[in-house]
């Protein structure tokens, strides 16, 4: 008995980023509409976890599309840019990321799962940014306990 | 004014048959061939199946073989084929749709009707009949499936359904968009 399986190759191939690098991504979809229109087209990274899949917002780039009125599905291809925000400014960790995009108010999407590998976020110093906010707490608490504790001894 | 076509064939069609023909009492009844449970009901003259507590009009819609866009204002006529073989008919009713179909059944949006005669034939002879619809303005973006029948006339002929899912897509104000992938992303 012969098995005839045929493994398609991905659509994407994974590649490698720095953070502060701006990733072009382009698209090809058909259209119709029955006026002239514009459309907001959005890319970005993602991240999947047991709660799901969850864009990096700050990382997500837009672009405006006009689309002239046809009444056939017509071809087209356009592209959007988004950066690499580090993580130290609020953006992406370094680590392996699926890409999404879709197009707003449309049912448009398409996505692949761990396409970008980012690297470059600073990695070797000890990172306190995860603990900052208990460190903070912890030391307005040691300013403010013994103040309440003198308040009731009197 | 760009005429848009869509073509089903309801197959072969015959006349009931006078008194013993009546083709079934309202009922549960078993599919010989998928061992399924079906319900008849005579006065829509359909079968259902059950789902959850709806009745559902068995399978007479199917995948469409191709899409039409159309806009409002456009034009779309839709074409039916079929067989008859019996005695002569007056009156059989072809019946064209379109509108949403879903778990609920089919919401009927736009009807057109032509009234046919069939003349007698011992052999199955082959008809054609079609309706054009012209969009109306507020047509919604879900308005894609359509479905055609025939039914009724002297004497009657059962009723023969068919229809297609997802056949139209509505060009509106908003945009429909379809097969959008990612061409490929690179660094810039």
């Amino acid at each position: 008995m012969v098995l005839d399986i045929v493994l398609a190759p991905m659509a994407l191939a994974p590649k490698t980023f720095n953070v502060g690098e701006t990733i072009r991504v382009t698209v090809s979809f058909k259209y119709a509409v029955g006026v002239n229109t514009t459309v907001r087209l959005l890319a970005g990274p993602y991240y999947s976890n047991i709660f799901g899949k969850h864009v990096v917002s700050t990382c997500v780039g837009r672009a405006d599309i006009s689309l002239t009125a046809v009444s056939t599905p017509t071809p087209q291809t356009t592209e959007v840019d988004f950066l690499l925000v580090p993580k130290a400014n609020g953006g992406i960790d370094n680590g392996t990321y699926g890409l999404r995009v879709w197009i707003e108010r449309t049912n448009a999407v398409a996505e692949q799962d761990n396409v970008i590998i980012v690297s470059g976020n600073p990695t070797g110093a000890f990172d306190m940014s995860g603990i900052l906010p208990m460190v903070m707490m912890l030391m307005m608490l040691g300013m403010v306990m013994p103040m309440v504790t003198e308040g009731a001894a009197e | 004014m760009e005429l848009k076509t869509l073509a089903l064939d309801l197959g072969v069609i015959r006349v009931l048959q006078a008194g013993d023909d009546q083709p079934y009492q309202a009922g549960w009844y078993v599919d010989p061939i998928t061992g399924q449970r079906v319900y008849y009901d005579p006065e829509t003259q359909n079968f259902y199946t059950m789902a959850g507590g709806v009745y559902i009009p068995l399978g007479y819609m199917n995948p469409a073989p191709k899409q039409v866009a159309i806009a409002p204002g456009e034009k779309l006529r839709i074409t039916i084929s079929y067989k008859y073989s019996g005695p002569a008919i007056t009156g059989a009713i072809e019946y064209f749709c379109v509108g949403v179909y879903g778990a609920l059944g089919f919401d009927e949006k736009l009807v057109g009707k032509n009234t046919k005669n069939l003349p007698a034939s011992t052999t199955p002879a082959a008809y054609t009949g079609s309706y054009t619809f012209t969009m109306p303005a507020d047509v919604g973006s879900n308005w894609d499936d359509i479905y055609c029948k025939i039914y009724n006339g002297s004497p009657s002929v059962p009723q023969n359904l068919f229809g297609y899912e997802n056949a139209l897509v509505i060009v509106g104000k908003d945009p429909t968009i379809s097969e959008f992938t990612i061409a490929d992303f690179v660094k810039v």
